[in-house]
């Protein structure tokens, strides 16, 4: 059984590595959905036997490599694996060379490996295969994006390495297990008085190295610059494993935050309101996060930067929720985690199709596609109502719990940030809805064909989770209580039941059917219709013509760009060039300056030296 | 007390070194430069010696143990067929330069090289 999780971690990265050998169409492809399926199959086996704990060991040259499975790495394994499968399927269709498949599936492994870690060495090598991945992955369509990202990236991972260090020199061991003990006994003792091995200062240093590690992948405000060009600037199909899996990773390292030094962090640094005060800042970044990754995703043109913005927004939920640090909030914060990857993973499949299909990406030359491709608007109209948190999907009972966990825990500013992310999530659902699927088609596009089998079928596989997870919500409910080992979300398997409020989806999708048939019966019994063609319709009197385009698909939201004008100015992007250019502008004048050309000056350097040297002694 | 051989080597590297931090003309570098080299060279074989001994070859009555260190001195005769190769080098540079520039001034002929 333990030899299983060894194949579930592995067998992707071996399967890139054959489709790369073996770099023949056909057989890369099939080499590559296998890998991507072992991994699911391996879990779903697994899951009996969770209870036991689940653990294997390599040991490589001497060090002990730790690997298990429990009921959380469990989720975030499985939500790897799924989106995985689906964003693989996605690949045969537009992935177009074996390079492609390798390290798509690297850095599926490394997703598998960070989540089924059990020490921080071996969390940090995956961190590091699965970052190297994605960077190749980017690399490939923009070396711009992806130098940005793999700057970031870096910063983050030396962040961890040098965290790590300090926890290790104290602690003497790696293992989750041995640390958050030694974390345990340490709060203990600063509550009784006593002298702890890491002060406050310690403490708070190695919180805001990892705060910077995980924001980073996270994609945390201010911090989350890379992701809307490297989110766009790749494999469309690929960004669902990118936007759905990999910015898991960073929400992943923040729980362990949470099992490793949650006492402790919570005695040295304190509180605000009801909230953990090292909870609070992640909380407070991640509604920041929402505000302005969603405002910047309601001003994008492009389809794909649109989306990239919305994932930051949304990974923003799954920090709120996280950092108010109740146990319902973490278990919202990870339910959100889960149908962000379901929904946002749909979206990329749909951008991807589309993309493959009209090789177009403004909104501008896209528009009543509706009627071309109805597989893939179906599968759109799913993920935009999970996305915006319409009852009887997904979205809505994450969306809810989130809501719920705030509002119980008496934080207002945060709530108020929550509502405000919900309300710009609909105004960028809705430009993505007209100008995409209604309105007139742009004759270019006029013999668009639907998806290519294999991403039909990736999509309808998140498609029908996203509609059986929306239905069912209490199937995630209870294996997120199991995390707990108690019962923190009530109610049963069609109910969510928090004591305070219950949120019953089968009702809700039954009085949905009910209102769906009775308008079904008016329309096709009362209505007389007619199809009005575009040259029927009348602007200011005057017949509208094919060419002219809808305002909706270019600067729709000219409006709102013009009252946050000025917020606009303030961007991080740019910010963090200037100091990358000022650095650069520095180092060039100290280079002039001491390299000047003169041989009696480096002859000066030299008397100097050796005068500092025979002052020290040397 | 410091040794006068000492204060004088250091003395040489010191005067050496003063004349290739400050002065302008390249031949006057160079003699700072063979000055400095004969510092170092004295300053070596002084660090070599013992008081009272005689030279380190083995004859008639004199043992290892009557003899100075003869390390110092093997590293010294290397080090001034360096010293000699590299001024000679250096001078043979100096005459192009005054070929291609007409002047040994260093600050003259960075200007001209532009």
């Amino acid at each position: 059984m333990n030899e299983l999780l060894l194949a579930v971690i592995f067998s992707p990265l071996v399967a890139g590595f054959l489709a790369w050998l073996f770099n023949v169409k056909g057989i890369r492809e099939g080499i590559g959905v296998i890998g991507a399926l072992i991994p699911l199959i391996g879990l779903i086996k697994l899951y009996p036997s969770l209870g036991q704990g689940v653990s294997y060991t390599i040991t490589v040259g001497g060090f002990k490599l730790g690997f298990m499975m429990s009921h959380l790495n469990w989720i975030f394994s499985m939500i790897a694996a799924v989106v995985g499968v689906s964003a693989i399927l996605g690949m045969v269709s537009t992935a177009k060379d074996g390079y492609e498949w390798l390290f798509a599936l690297m850095s599926l492994t490394g997703a598998l490996g960070i989540f089924t870690a059990q020490d921080l060495v071996v969390f940090f090598i995956f961190w590091e295969i699965m970052t190297f991945a994605s960077f190749m992955m980017v690399l490939k369509f923009n070396r711009a994006a992806s130098l940005k990202y793999f700057l970031l990236s870096i910063m983050g991972a030396y962040a961890m390495l040098v965290a790590i260090g300090l926890i290790y020199a104290k602690t003497g061991s790696f293992s989750f297990s041995d640390i958050s003990a030694f974390f345990g006994k340490e709060a203990v003792s600063t509550m009784l008085g006593g002298t702890p091995a890491f002060s406050k200062l310690d403490v708070a240093l190695i919180y805001l190295l990892f705060l910077l590690a995980f924001g980073v992948k996270a994609g945390m405000f201010p911090l989350h610059v890379w992701a809307p060009d490297a989110y766009s600037e790749t494999d469309q199909s690929y960004t669902a494993i990118f936007s759905g899996v990999l910015s898991k990773a960073g929400v992943y390292g923040f729980i362990l935050l949470y099992i490793l030094m949650y006492g402790k962090l919570l005695i040295d640094l304190g509180q605000v309101r009801s909230a953990p005060a090292f909870g609070y800042v992640i909380a407070f970044l991640g509604g920041l996060t929402i505000i302005v990754g969603g405002i910047l995703a309601a001003l994008q043109e492009d389809i794909r930067r649109l989306f990239a913005y919305s994932s930051i927004s949304q990974v923003g939920y799954i920090l709120v929720g996280l950092g108010i640090g109740t146990s319902l909030g973490i278990e919202a914060a990870i339910y959100h985690a889960i149908s962000h990857a379901l929904f946002k993973g749909l979206f990329f499949l749909i951008v991807a199709t589309l993309i493959y299909r009209t090789g177009k990406t403004e909104f501008k030359d896209f528009g009543g596609l509706a009627e071309k491709m109805p597989f893939t608007f179906t599968m759109a109209f799913i993920a935009i109502l999970s996305l915006a948190g319409i009852p009887p999907l997904v979205g809505f009972a994450s969306k809810w719990l989130i809501f719920e966990a705030v509002i119980s825990q008496n934080l207002p500013i945060l709530g108020g940030m929550v509502f405000f992310g919900s309300a710009i999530g609909f105004v960028y659902l809705i430009r993505f809805t007209y100008a995409v699927w209604f309105g007139q088609r742009p004759s270019d596009i006029e013999d668009t064909k639907d998806a290519p089998l294999p991403l039909a079928i990736g999509m309808a596989i998140l498609g029908t989770l996203n509609v059986v997870f929306g239905v069912a919500p209490g199937i995630i409910a209870k294996e997120l209580n199991a995390i707990f080992g108690r019962t923190v979300i009530g109610g049963n398997i069609w109910e969510l039941e928090l004591g305070f409020g219950r949120y019953n989806a089968l009702l809700v999708t039954i009085w949905l059917v009910i209102g769906l048939l009775i308008a079904g019966i008016l329309y096709f019994l009362g209505a007389s219709t007619r199809k009005v063609p575009v040259t029927d319709t009348y602007q200011s009197g005057n017949p509208v013509t094919m060419d002219y385009n809808l305002t909706i698909r270019r600067n729709f939201f000219l409006p709102l760009k013009e009252a946050v004008a000025f917020w606009l100015r303030i961007s991080f992007d740019k910010l963090y060039r200037d100091v990358w250019k000022s650095i650069e502008d520095f180092a060039e004048t100290a280079r002039n300056y001491i390299y000047n050309g003169n041989v009696q000056a480096y002859a000066w350097y030299l008397a100097i030296i050796l005068l500092i040297l025979a002052a020290m002694g040397v | 007390m410091i040794s006068s051989y000492y204060f004088g080597a250091i003395a040489l590297v010191l005067i050496g070194l003063y004349a290739v931090l400050v002065k302008k003309n390249l031949l006057k570098i160079l003699i700072g430069l063979s000055i400095m080299e004969t510092g170092v060279n004295l300053l070596l074989i002084s660090i070599g010696y013992v008081s009272g001994r005689s030279a380190p070859i083995l004859s008639e009555g004199i043992g290892p143990n009557q003899a100075v260190d003869p390390i110092p001195q093997a590293l010294v005769l290397t080090a001034i067929v360096i010293g000699v190769a590299t001024t000679a080098m250096a001078l043979s540079v100096a005459i192009i330069l005054y070929e291609k520039y007409g002047t040994l001034n260093i600050e003259e002929i960075r200007r001209l090289r532009g």
